[in-house]
């Protein structure tokens, strides 16, 4: 399978335009791509932190990949060739002014296992049922950006190792690693959390 | 398949990203090994939790207006 392929300066010109050809590319545009407006939103969401930047983050998604749309080949995975065109978007401008590329190596995150803390006082893990959404998401904001994104892809947008790897432009093996670490991490989070509020007593260590 | 090799495999069983022929491998240890089907049961609940919490938000309807508006005008 071919790689996504994001709009690039280098590429053909569109075919000529008529209204009947923009009447159609407008309409498939509308069936193939705009039906992912929501989870493009929801990654943007988790990317920027901010409802108004995720919103002007996914209409210049929609837009470049509106120009680009003669490009897309029809058929394959719409919502990964647009989440590429939306990750590039985010790294090459928003980042840049919204938050600063993490100096952490992530690879020397420990990987925290919650569940030996926890074996003994909850071992079905009935306290995460207290944890409301905003906490989580919370969570998931206060992760490095590697872990985020790959979280996102996966829990929140259910795709497969294979497409977040495509979407990523790392190695699968890559993205297992990072949703290893990243789950742990946003558990030890999210237990941390549910230990202060009183929801488990937890190790005192 | 030991306890070390079954958790290397956790979430990718859990994500189902396995062979079958592997899977089955899994789905034999920790149907007898109760420590390793404690902590999948554990980790599954975690990820049913995770992705129940994250689902609700969607782009705006004036998100939607103003992109289909700008279509437009392409």
């Amino acid at each position: 399978m071919t790689p996504p392929v994001p709009p690039s300066s280098s590429s053909p010109p569109p075919p000529p335009a008529s209204p009947a050809a923009d009447a159609e590319k407008r309409a498939s545009f509308e069936r193939e791509a705009l039906i992912h407006l929501d989870s493009l939103y929801r990654v943007a969401l988790r990317l920027t932190a901010n409802p108004a930047e995720a919103d002007d983050l996914v209409q210049e998604t929609m837009l470049k990949a509106y120009r680009a749309w003669h490009q897309f080949e029809r058929g394959t995975n719409a919502k990964g060739w647009l989440l590429t065109i939306l990750r590039h978007a985010f790294i090459n401008e928003y980042r840049r002014r919204t938050r600063h590329p993490e100096t952490v190596d992530i690879d020397a995150i420990e990987p925290f296992s919650v569940f030996e803390e926890v074996q003994d006082e909850d071992p079905q893990g009935t306290f995460f049922d207290r944890i409301v959404d905003d906490e989580v998401l919370r969570a998931i904001d206060t992760l490095p950006e590697q872990f985020r994104e790959t979280v996102v892809l996966s829990d929140v947008e259910g795709m497969s190792y294979e497409e977040i790897a495509r979407v990523l432009e790392v190695p699968v093996g890559t993205v297992k690693s990072r949703l290893f670490r990243a789950r742990r991490l946003l558990q030890k989070k999210l237990y941390e959390y549910a230990v202060g509020m009183g929801y488990i007593k937890g190790n005192a260590t | 398949m030991n306890c070390r090799e079954c958790k290397d495999h956790l979430y990718e069983y859990l994500d189902r990203e396995l062979t079958p022929a592997v899977a089955e491998e899994i789905r034999q240890h920790i149907a007898e090994c109760p420590p390793c089907g404690e902590s999948f049961d554990f980790e599954k609940v975690f990820l049913t939790f995770v992705r129940a919490r994250c689902r609700a938000h969607g782009a705006s309807p004036e998100l939607r207006r103003r992109i289909l508006d700008e279509l437009l005008d392409e």
